[in-house]
């Protein structure tokens, strides 16, 4: 029973970091209607940007955070308003291959300026201090991951709810045409879309560094991040989250009680048969298109 | 790009003389093409050869019939394994065991079909993800097949020839993917090349016209994997040796890429697309080798980024290419061609 | 007819080509040696793109300091992103446009594996595998020198250690799953075998999986209380900080690959330090091993001078001294060794026979030691097969704990 209950907060403290990615890439989908592969490397370049910035420059670990944000956001920006808005006729699929070559190109920036070899981020809190209650355990970064996750799902579902430009982006992403009759700005709107989605995930990605930093880190993350948001529904924020929880707990329980080689195997295989009942996610209002 | 006025001209392989003359050309510089260039462009050619099978199959189900896969790597390896599996433990010659083994992934992509009966679009993407990273673990887990230690190509012999150097095996893979290509080609001009388009269009009002949404979709997933399965059968002789590694989830990404980029929907789109990013693939860690590009590449790295990761340029320099393809023609390059061709033939308006 | 004429054509260059130069072996001139060697400079495993970055260091530094017998060494080294048809591509057009001498090094099984064949029948010497893969001498051939111990060589020390020196009572073993922990795998249960033993645990790790929850677990409920690990170094520091966390310490012990003391106190922030890990080469110089009975160890001294020349004047400014560049010089010492040896009238046939001759070489590997070539034996072509173990300390250096041993060769049987 212990080992249960400590698989599933091992499941619950792994899934946080998948959470905010998956976030990342809902909002994306949800704006421009692509799902988002740069998602992991647009969190990459500002986590290695606050790296440089602590170690080369000799800022101090917060204001190199909140650099790396800032920077995550105009990064965000500029993709969409450079690259992604550029795209004639886009078709989904060559939207997939523009991010991917996104991705290319931010990767190879990246290990180009760093090199392969893994560093260390510094942060307040020690990588491997944990907090035990008997015989379980779970460890202060996973904690304050998962401290985070929650506190940004919620300013993210308050920000949509009850602030002007949130209601402009559900507008956006529910009817394009008939948001910019009303008046709003969609291109705007969907670059800060990209911005906001970029800096979602430099938080996963900032959180993640004092313990794994090296340039490819983000694409395990960045891919369970996208089969949980697959599971919950690509246009449902709330649904992501709680698909990418769904994802950490099911590799840890399987990989605990019955293999560790199939760990991966199975949660995509979980995916698949919810998918089979429920075919745009648990959570998304399944859209037939009409002839 | 003109009209066809009846079935019999939109079936007929070469529309004009002047297409059966190019055709010929065609033939006739591939089967000159090992004695014009060196080995090694012979090798090349062999792997871009192999990419072109699995692009083109891809394509069917991507560009003809409008679903995703990620997964297609899986396929390759069932390919692979197969072939060698049968040749060695089953003592089958090549081509029953390249065939079978082309067979043996049309049955699984018939039942990755299934599923993706009622997925599309990104749902559809992690299910054949998860598939392509299902396969290659189990094949990683069973120890006859070499488990996770990899396996051994054995003597490729044909009918008593054995066939050991790059030129012998180009003409066998050239071959086999002219063939195939060709089978494509009809393929898409017969009724289930009609369903296909006929699916990704519109495919309820496909099903309300009588077209069997099950079948024609499962067929399109057999038919693309029988063709990543032949290919990774010979992409099995190229390398010598396969283990479950190399069959990754880039790998699926890299063939996507070539289709799309090539141009959907067609067939020569995808053959191009093949042709440029396979040789990018492998001629790009050559970049800092240029003349003047590759020392001012060097001398940047020095100064601003670190000159132990310069090969990272590759990365780059693909990414770029992909994005330029991409947002300057969506069509691919198949799109481009079409594009230089229209301004050609009404040029001056 | 083009046939005829090509062939023809091709006839007169190669003619001519004989006649304008004397008759030398392939890639060696009256003035240049060259030796090829691929490498991940780029993609996940580009942190073991160091050792052709070594290597190439070395070569410059024999270059500066005259050469071997008035020639100079020309390495021409490629990124093949760990990719086998990039590798292929690579040594292809390397060979047929350029013409290597010989081949040194090399990252990677399954890149290795590719070229392997081709290289051999074409009668191209190939010295030092840059991966401890048995696939390299079952069956050995007469052109393939391995120097890199076999990874069933660390299994065997470390599992000597535990059980007859620290008398641990419960083993577990952690691997990765391809070749190299496959190799360590299979190498702690034969040796647990020979003590009536048995394994507490085996847990395997996926291929960049980083997230070691799962894996620790496990370790902790079988209670092991000696883990060895047969990983990259990132798991590694994951799984170690991950039994911090959870408060399990067994005696950690690792392969040569986690075997870089300061790199791997450095990046799990020092909770390395007390794990046992075997290597097969020096790192550190004098002042940072803290047993000084081996001050004087004349290794010592030709570590201390590499670091001095060849890494702090041919390195590049961002290379770090690191194992994975000493390996590459270490891979790369008996060719140069032999080539020596060879004296001017160099051939590959001449190379291979001054290899064969090679007994207990040492550089800044341990002793290697070919014989003349028997299909049946593997021994000819092992290269080195001792290793030593030592101890990580906490600032970065290690104790060393015993002297070279001498592993034996087990077949792996497949």
């Amino acid at each position: 029973m212990i080992d249960f209950i400590q698989m599933v907060i091992s499941g619950i403290a792994v899934g946080s970091s998948y959470a905010l990615m998956a976030l990342g890439m809902v909002l994306i989908y949800k704006a421009s209607e692509v799902p988002n592969f740069v998602q992991g490397e647009m969190a990459l370049l500002p986590v290695f940007i606050a790296y440089m910035m602590i170690y080369s420059y000799g800022y101090s670990v917060f204001i190199a955070f909140f650099g790396a944000l800032f920077f995550a956001m105009v990064l965000g920006c500029f993709l969409e308003f450079a690259v992604v808005r550029r795209a004639k006729n886009p078709n989904i699929l060559g939207l997939i291959i523009v991010t991917i070559g996104l991705e290319m190109i931010l990767l190879g920036l990246v290990s180009w300026k760093f090199g392969a070899d893994q560093r260390i981020m510094p942060f307040p809190i020690s990588s491997y201090a944990s907090i035990m209650i008997g015989d379980l355990y779970i460890s202060t970064m996973d904690l304050v991951t998962l401290f985070v996750a929650l506190a940004i799902m919620i300013v993210l579902f308050l920000f949509f709810r009850f602030s002007k430009f949130g209601v402009a982006m559900k507008a956006t992403q529910q009817n394009p045409t008939a948001a910019r009759l009303m008046g709003i700005r969609t291109n705007r709107v969907k670059m800060v879309t990209w911005g906001i989605s970029a800096t979602v995930g430099t938080v996963s990605g900032l959180l993640l560094a004092p313990v794994i930093m090296e340039p490819y880190m983000m694409w395990n993350p960045m891919l369970k991040g996208f089969a949980g948001a697959v599971v919950g529904g690509m246009t449902s924020l709330p649904g992501a989250v709680f698909g990418a929880y769904i994802v950490g707990v099911v590799e840890h329980l399987f990989g605990g009680y019955v293999s560790m080689d199939f760990k991966a195997v199975v949660a995509f295989a979980v995916i698949v048969i919810v998918l089979c009942v429920k075919p745009s996610g648990l959570f998304a209002r399944h859209y037939v298109k009409k002839v | 790009m003109d009209m066809k006025r009846d079935y019999y001209e939109d079936v007929k392989h070469f529309s004009s003389g002047v297409m059966l003359f190019w055709f010929a050309a065609l033939i006739i510089f591939l089967l000159l093409y090992p004695f014009l260039f060196k080995n090694y462009y012979v090798y090349v050619a062999n792997y871009i050869a192999i990419n072109i099978i699995v692009v083109v199959g891809l394509n069917l189900l991507v560009g003809y019939t409008g679903q995703i896969s990620l997964g297609h790597a899986g396929f390759f390896a069932i390919g692979a394994y197969g072939t060698i599996s049968l040749m060695t433990l089953a003592n089958f010659p090549f081509f029953p065991a390249l065939i079978c083994a082309g067979l043996i992934a049309a049955c699984f992509g018939f039942l990755l079909g299934l599923p993706a009966l009622r997925l599309e679009g990104p749902y559809l993407a992690i299910a054949t993800l998860g598939f392509g990273l299902t396969i290659t673990t189990i094949i990683g887990r069973i120890n006859i097949l070499g488990g996770r230690q990899g396996l051994h190509a054995p003597d490729l012999i044909i009918m008593g020839h054995h066939l050991n150097t790059d030129r012998q095996f180009y003409y066998l893979v050239v071959a086999i993917a002219v063939l195939l290509v060709f089978f494509a080609r009809n393929i898409t001009k017969t009724k289930v090349g009609r369903a296909f388009v006929a699916i990704r269009d519109a495919h309820i009002a496909a099903e309300t016209m009588g077209v069997n949404l099950v079948l024609y979709k499962t067929m399109a997933f057999a038919l693309s994997a029988f063709y990543a399965g032949v290919a990774g059968g010979l992409f099995a002789f190229v390398l010598r040796f396969i283990e479950p590694e190399l069959f990754g989830f880039f790998l699926s990404v890299f063939f996507l890429t070539m289709a799309v980029a090539g141009g959907l929907g067609t067939i020569a789109g995808p053959i191009a697309g093949a042709i440029l990013l396979s040789f990018l693939d492998l001629e790009l860690r050559n970049i800092l080798n240029i003349p003047y590009v590759g020392d001012w590449l060097k001398a940047l790295s020095t100064s601003y980024f670190s000159l132990t990761g310069v090969s990272n340029i590759q990365f780059i320099v693909f990414g770029a290419i992909l994005i330029a393809i991409m947002l300057f023609e969506p069509l691919g390059l198949y799109g481009l061609w079409i594009r230089m061709k229209k301004y050609w033939m009404t040029w001056p308006f | 007819m083009k046939n005829a004429l090509f062939a023809v054509l091709f006839g007169a260059v190669v003619v001519f080509g004989m006649f304008s130069q004397g008759y030398c072996e392939i890639g060696v001139t009256d003035t240049e040696i060259h030796i090829g060697q691929w490498g991940p400079q780029s993609g996940p495993a580009a942190s073991w793109g160091a050792v052709a970055r070594g290597t190439d260091a070395y070569f410059k530094w024999i270059n500066a300091t005259g050469g071997i017998h008035g020639r100079k060494l020309v390495h021409h080294y490629f990124d093949d992103g760990y990719n086998p048809a990039r590798t292929i591509a690579g040594v292809k057009q390397l060979q047929e446009q350029r013409g290597m001498f010989a081949w040194v090094g090399g990252v990677g099984t399954a890149p290795g594996l590719a070229v392997k064949e081709y290289l051999m029948q074409k009668k191209i010497p190939w010295i030092g595998p840059a991966a401890g893969s048995w696939h390299w001498v079952t069956p050995p051939h007469k052109y393939l020198f391995n120097v890199y111990p076999l990874y069933l060589g660390d299994a065997q020390l470390l599992v000597e250690y535990a059980v007859k020196k620290m008398g641990k009572k419960s083993i577990a073993v952690v691997y990765q799953e391809d070749d190299y922990g496959e190799q360590g795998l299979a190498g702690t249960k034969h040796m647990l075998e020979k003590y009536n033993m048995k394994l507490a645990a085996a847990v395997p790790v996926a291929m960049g999986d980083s997230d070691m929850r799962p894996h620790a677990m496990r370790l902790s409920r079988s209670n092991a209380d000696a883990v060895l690990l047969f990983i990259s170094p990132v798991a590694a520091s994951r799984i170690i900080g991950i039994g911090k966390a959870m408060n399990y310490a067994p005696q950690w012990m690792s392969s040569s690959t986690c075997g870089d003391c300061p790199l791997m106190i450095e990046i799990t922030q020092g909770l390395y330090e007390g794990v046992i890990t075997s290597s097969f080469g020096m790192l550190e110089t004098g002042e940072k091993v803290g047993d000084l009975q081996h001050i004087n160890d004349p290794k010592h001294k030709l570590v201390a001078e590499y670091k001095k020349e060849v890494y702090g004047k041919f390195a590049a400014r961002d290379e770090r001294w690191g194992y994975t560049f000493v390996v590459g010089i270490g891979l790369a010492e008996p060719l140069v060794e032999a080539i020596k040896r060879a004296g001017r009238d160099l051939t590959r046939e001449k190379l291979v026979e001054e290899l064969e001759k090679m007994e207990n070489f040492r550089g800044v590997l341990g002793g290697i030691t070919y014989g003349p070539f028997d299909p049946n034996d593997p021994l000819t072509r092992i290269g080195q097969q001792e290793l030593f173990l030592h101890q990580c300390t906490a600032d970065g250096g290690s104790r060393i704990l015993t002297d070279w041993i001498d592993t034996e060769y087990i077949p792996m049987g497949k």
